[in-house]
Order: C-alpha cells, then sequence, then structure tokens
C-alpha cells in the first residue's frame, strides 16, 4: 500500500508546480486567482504534512486555518479588483495594468 | 509595587500622558493647551526629583511582553535617575519657556504633544534596563526630533533640517539594533545587567561588534564626528526645541550610552582609544566651526557638539564621573544659552549676530544670564562649566594620551574666544541694524533665572553627585567629597595651564585687531571651517549615490507579473541549490 504521506508530498509537488506554472504563463487575471489558489492549496496541504510528521497537529490545523481565511479573503479581493480592471480597462489582461513601468 | 517601580512608571507615563491630553483639548483653546502642558511638565519634574532619594541597583516592574520583547524592566539607578532629572526638570523649564515663545503660533498641540513625548521617551531610554526597550526609546526619540525640527513645516530647510536628522540617527540606530540582536543571540535575554556583568564571557570578536556599534549609535545621537552635521542644521527648529535637544534629552542620550556600556566595552581592544578619539577631533572641528558662524543658534549648536566632545573624550580616557558631570554642568548652561538665545531672536526676529550688537542696554535680563551661561561655557571659575571642564581635562591627563590632551587643551582656548565673540557681538558694541528689541517675558524669566543659579551652584553637588552616580562612576570618585574635588582641582598644575588657555583665548578676541595678520594666514582655514569642513558635500555625495541606485533598480520594477513570478522561481531554485550543496558536502 502507497503510504499517506508519498501521497500528500506527490500532492503538494503537484499543486504548488500547476500554481506555479499557472501564474507564470497565464495573463488573465481570473485565472491568475486560479492559479493562486490552486498554489495555496498546496501549500495548505503542505502545512498538514509538517504538522503530521513532527506530531504538531494542532499547530499545523491552527495555521491551516489562518491561511484558509487569509486565503479566502485575497480570491475575494482580487476578484473584485478583477471587476473593476475590467469596468476600467475594457480587458483582463494583466499586461494592461503594469502603470509602474515607466 | 515599590515606590520606586511605582514613580519610575510614573515619570514616563505624566509626560506621555499630557501629550495626549494636550492634542485631544484642540488648538483652539490656546490658554488652556499652555496651562495643561505646563502642569503635565512641572509633574513630570515633580515625579523624576522624588525617584532622586529613591535610586536602587536593582530592576523593578518586570512586565513580560513576550518572547520575542523579553520583560519589560527599569532600572532606576544613579546613572539612569540623574539622566531622567536632567531630562524632565530642564525639558519642563523649555515648556515653561515656550509659553512666551510659542505665544500666537498656531498647532500648539503638536507643539506641545512632541515635546512631552520626547520628554517621556527620553525618560524611557536612560530608565530601561532591557536593549531592545531601550532601542524602542531611542527611535522615539529620534521620530520627535524629526516631528519637532520639522515644526514649521511649511519652511522646506526645516523639513530637510528634520529629514537630516532623522537619517543620520538611523544610521547609528542599526548600531544599536544590531548590538541588541547580537546580545539576544549570545546571551538569550536583552537585560543589560547581567550583560554588564558578564560581557567577559561573550566571544571577544562579537563584543567588538557591539563595542564599535553602540559607538556609531553613540557619534550619530550626539553629533559626534562624523556624523555632527545634523545638529547645527536642526536650529531651524524653535529655539525651546533646540534648548530641550541639547540640553534635556536627545544628545545626551549619546553620552549616556557609552557610560552605561563602558564597564562591559572597556576591555575590547582599540575601543576607548575610538572613542576617546572621536571626542577629540569633534571637540576641536565644531570649536573651530563656532568661531566663523555668523548665526547665533549656529554657534551655540557647534559650541553644543563641541562640549560632547569633552564627554566622549572623557569616556574615552576612563572618566565616567568627570563625563557625566561634565553634561550635568553643560546641559543648565547650554539650556540657559539657548532659552536667552531666544529671548534675543523673539526679540529682534533675527538670528545672524552680524545685525545685532548693543542690545544688552536694551535686554538687560537676557545679557546677565546670557553672560552666565557664556562664562560657564568658556570654563571660568568659579561657575559649574569650569569645574566640570577641569575634570574632564584631568581625567583625560591621567587616562588618556598626551597628544590627544593637548588639543583638549587648545579647544578650551577655542571654547573661551568663540564664547566672547559670540557675546560681544550679541550685546556689546555699537548697534549693527535697527532692531526693535524688548527684554524677556514674564514666563521665559521664570525658565531662565533657575537655570542661572543653577549655573552658579551645580558644582557644590560634586561629591554627592560622585557617591550617587556610584558603581557607573567608577570607585575613584564615590568617596570624594565636593570639598576634596575642588581642592584637588584648584591646586592641579594642569588647571593652571587650562586657564593660562582659556585666558589666551580671551586676549586673542581683545586683541584681535592687531592679529589681522594671523586672522589672515588662517583665513583658509576659517573658510573651510564656514564650510563645514566639506562634511555638506559628502552628504549631498551619499544622497545621490543612493539615489541613483534606487533609479537604477527601478529597472527590475516592470509591473509584470508573469516575470515576478518567475523571479520568485528562480530565488527559490537558488536556495534550493545552496541547500543542496550545503547537504552533499556536509556542512
Amino acid at each position: 500500500m502507497i503510504p499517506l504521506s508519498l501521497v500528500a508530498s506527490v500532492a503538494v509537488l503537484g499543486l504548488v508546480g500547476i500554481g506555479l506554472f499557472g501564474l507564470l504563463v497565464t495573463r488573465h487575471l481570473i485565472k491568475v486567482v486560479v492559479g493562486l489558489q490552486v498554489l495555496v492549496k498546496g501549500a495548505l496541504v503542505a502545512l498538514v504534512l509538517a504538522g503530521r510528521i513532527t506530531g504538531q497537529v494542532q499547530v499545523a490545523q491552527s495555521m491551516a486555518l489562518t491561511v484558509i481565511v487569509a486565503d479566502t479573503i485575497v480570491s475575494v479581493v482580487a476578484l473584485a479588483l478583477a471587476v473593476q480592471v475590467r469596468r476600467q480597462f475594457g480587458t483582463l489582461d494583466v499586461r494592461a495594468l503594469s502603470a509602474l513601468r515607466r | 509595587m515599590s515606590t520606586i517601580g511605582f514613580l519610575a512608571l510614573l515619570s514616563i507615563a505624566v509626560p506621555w500622558l499630557g501629550a495626549a491630553v494636550v492634542r485631544l483639548l484642540g488648538d483652539g483653546r490656546p490658554r488652556a493647551q499652555h496651562g495643561t502642558a505646563v502642569s503635565f511638565a512641572l509633574a513630570g519634574a515633580a515625579v523624576a526629583v522624588a525617584m532622586i532619594p529613591r535610586a536602587t541597583g536593582v530592576g523593578v516592574l518586570d512586565v513580560p511582553l513576550g518572547s520575542a520583547f523579553g520583560r519589560l524592566t527599569l532600572l532606576p539607578d544613579g546613572l539612569g535617575v540623574f539622566l531622567a532629572v536632567v531630562a524632565e526638570v530642564i525639558g519642563s523649564l523649555a515648556v515653561v519657556f515656550s509659553v512666551d515663545y510659542m505665544r500666537g503660533e498656531r498647532q500648539l498641540g503638536r507643539y506641545y504633544a512632541y515635546v512631552l513625548f520626547f520628554i517621556g521617551a527620553m525618560v524611557g531610554l536612560v530608565l530601561s534596563s532591557n536593549l531592545l526597550l531601550l532601542f524602542v526609546f531611542w527611535e522615539i526619540t529620534a521620530l520627535c526630533s524629526y516631528a519637532l525640527i520639522s515644526f514649521y513645516n511649511d519652511d522646506p530647510k526645516a523639513v530637510a533640517a528634520g529629514i537630516k536628522a532623522l537619517i543620520v540617527t538611523q544610521v547609528g540606530g542599526i548600531g544599536l539594533l544590531a548590538g541588541a540582536l547580537l546580545l539576544y543571540a549570545y546571551q538569550g535575554s536583552y537585560d543589560i545587567p547581567t550583560f554588564l556583568a558578564t560581557a567577559g564571557g561573550l566571544p571577544p570578536t562579537v563584543l567588538a561588534v557591539m563595542a564599535f556599534g553602540f559607538l556609531v549609535a553613540a557619534a550619530a545621537k550626539s553629533a559626534q564626528f562624523p556624523f555632527q552635521t545634523w545638529l547645527p542644521d536642526a536650529m531651524e527648529a524653535p529655539t525651546p526645541v533646540s534648548a530641550l535637544i541639547h540640553a534635556a534629552t536627545m544628545v545626551n542620550a549619546g553620552v549616556y550610552l557609552l557610560a552605561r556600556f563602558y564597564p562591559a566595552f572597556e576591555g575590547v581592544p582599540y575601543w576607548t582609544l575610538a572613542v576617546l578619539s572621536v571626542g577629540t577631533v569633534t571637540a576641536l572641528l565644531a570649536a573651530v566651526m563656532a568661531i566663523v558662524s555668523t548665526d547665533l543658534k549656529r554657534v551655540l549648536a557647534y559650541s553644543t557638539v563641541s562640549q560632547l566632545g569633552y564627554m566622549v573624550y572623557a569616556i574615552g580616557a576612563g572618566g565616567l564621573f568627570a563625563s557625566q558631570f561634565h553634561l550635568l554642568s553643560h546641559a543648565v548652561f547650554k539650556a540657559l544659552l539657548f532659552l536667552s538665545a531666544g529671548a534675543v531672536i523673539h526679540a529682534v526676529h533675527t538670528r545672524d549676530m552680524r545685525e545685532m550688537g548693543g542690545l544688552g542696554a536694551r535686554m538687560p535680563v537676557a545679557r546677565t544670564v546670557m553672560v552666565i551661561g557664556g562664562l560657564a561655557l568658556a570654563g571660568i571659575p568659579i561657575l559649574n562649566g569650569f569645574w566640570s571642564k577641569e575634570l574632564v581635562l584631568e581625567a583625560g591627563h591621567a587616562g588618556g594620551p598626551a597628544w590627544a590632551w593637548a588639543f583638549m587643551l587648545v579647544g578650551a582656548g577655542l571654547t573661551a574666544l568663540y564664547t566672547l565673540r559670540f557675546l560681544s557681538m550679541v550685546f556689546y558694541g555699537e548697534p549693527r541694524g535697527r532692531l526693535a528689541a524688548h527684554d524677556a517675558g514674564v514666563a521665559m524669566q521664570v525658565a531662565l533665572v533657575p537655570l542661572a543659579l543653577g549655573t552658579l551652584t551645580t558644582w557644590l553637588l560634586a561629591g554627592p553627585f560622585g557617591a550617587y552616580l556610584g558603581p557607573a562612576a567608577g570607585a575613584a570618585h564615590a568617596a570624594e567629597t565636593t570639598r576634596r574635588i575642588v581642592v584637588q582641582v584648584a591646586t592641579a598644575p594642569a588647571t593652571a595651564l587650562a586657564l593660562a588657555v582659556v585666558a589666551l583665548g580671551l586676549a586673542a578676541w581683545w586683541r584681535r585687531a592687531s592679529l589681522s595678520g594671523v586672522a589672515r594666514a588662517l583665513g583658509g582655514v576659517g573658510r573651510a571651517a564656514s564650510n563645514g569642513f566639506g562634511f555638506e558635500a559628502i552628504n549631498r555625495g551619499i544622497v545621490r549615490a543612493t539615489v541613483a541606485s534606487a533609479e537604477a533598480l527601478r529597472t527590475t520594477q516592470n509591473g509584470v507579473l508573469n516575470w515576478n513570478v518567475a523571479a520568485i522561481l528562480a530565488g527559490l531554485a537558488a536556495v534550493l541549490a545552496v541547500l543542496a550543496l550545503g547537504v552533499v558536502r556536509g556542512v
């Protein structure tokens, strides 16, 4: 039987990798939010796994809960911003937002 | 809680509470604001004075602040209580003086709130026995000084001076923070008494880094070479604030830091020599700059820098008692000088001494007290500045190299010269401009007279003061009485020499006409001095380089998400590579 920690490790690597890849290649703001979500879910699994390995399950649980809350807020704000970007710029391409560039 | 613990906490809380109340009163009620600020400042001074007989060598008030910050402990020992009293008493006199000086100003709430916050932070700085808290109070004083120097925030010069003071003292703050973190890393706590008792147990390199980090911090705070440029620029502040920064708070913090940690760093190779050299160079450079400056407040600012150099020099030579005693004398007579200069500036609305002259007849009170303060600064017997400066020179003679001592003697002569110069330029001779002058107001006189009396008498406290500082002053002076110190100073051959140099400085001013050839020969030095010996150019260069590198780094901020993520991944890969290499090598 495959050990649980191996499954979790593969899940972490897979989710974080997919998330990062998504952030790396996409220019669509909604897809950016989706990529971020996938990445953070990978990090969540990593936290739970770390708690299991070190035996500090409660610490890992409370941190995971904190991450879930923070992550939800980030998504909500990002999607709200996306709505505003669509209204202001008429597009969801993140390149339209690079106003920092001179 | 013990009485002293309660008083120590109160001495910080009263000014801070006053700051909040003054701010909340609103600027519509200036009379109430003046009254509140004065009563809270005087209450703070009363609390500080009440601490004097109760000073203790053990920490009081032990409040845990969570694992990262250690414990909030206050240590009201002789040294700490002494500086707290200086901050609160002289600070409260500056507040009383402000009632006249700041009358009719808008935004009194902002002014008084920062002044009181400043005083409370300074008291916290000297009473705290937790190094991290000391750092926090240290930075609060820096922020308050910035806010007060830039008080006239529609004046670009004032704003620039405030920012300069903030940046320069931040550089020093880094040294202090590095020292605090190193202490935590090696000792496991921020407790200062533990550190002083067990400093020998730390690795020598760590101790050396801490010692020199603290020296940088103290030099930046006390405007020592090469950080001296911020203090003269800080003259853009309202004059009571200058008195506060120069006499009661801020610049004393650096000298306090060196004196507090001297027992721990004494054994670090070259540390005492470095401290002594910094003091010597500063004292001389600043004295020369004071001779050529024509702005009354800048002269006083340079004289502060120079006198702080004397204190730092004394610490470098191991004369802790002499340095702290000079700090006491200096706090009193420099507060007197600044406040009387404030009375003059308030009356004539200019700081340029070339436009003054002959003001003495019309401002008898201001002239009398300023001459008393000036003579103390010049080191004329029997004023307090004389005794403490002689003690500093004596300590330097005993514990420092001869060249430094000779330089400091020259500095004493220069001090007498520039003191006489500014006194006569302001008060004597023919009036050079048509200035309307009136004497100091009532609140100004209330603040000036106690300081003048203090300048005449604080030297009588030498003996009890030495005993009071106790172990911090070194055992040598612990058992001395005022009488013995006076006899010792009066009969030392060095005193006669120093007095001769001072007399030479005075004579140089009286005979300045016949010395014009010498003055021309030294013209180059004078021009260099009035340009601040080029330190301004160095500062500007550093600022330009910083801005240029920031502009260069801006190109990396292209705002494209994909590139940013790629950079994060690259960074992750680099960290993983380093870790992997480390694992392979078994480091």
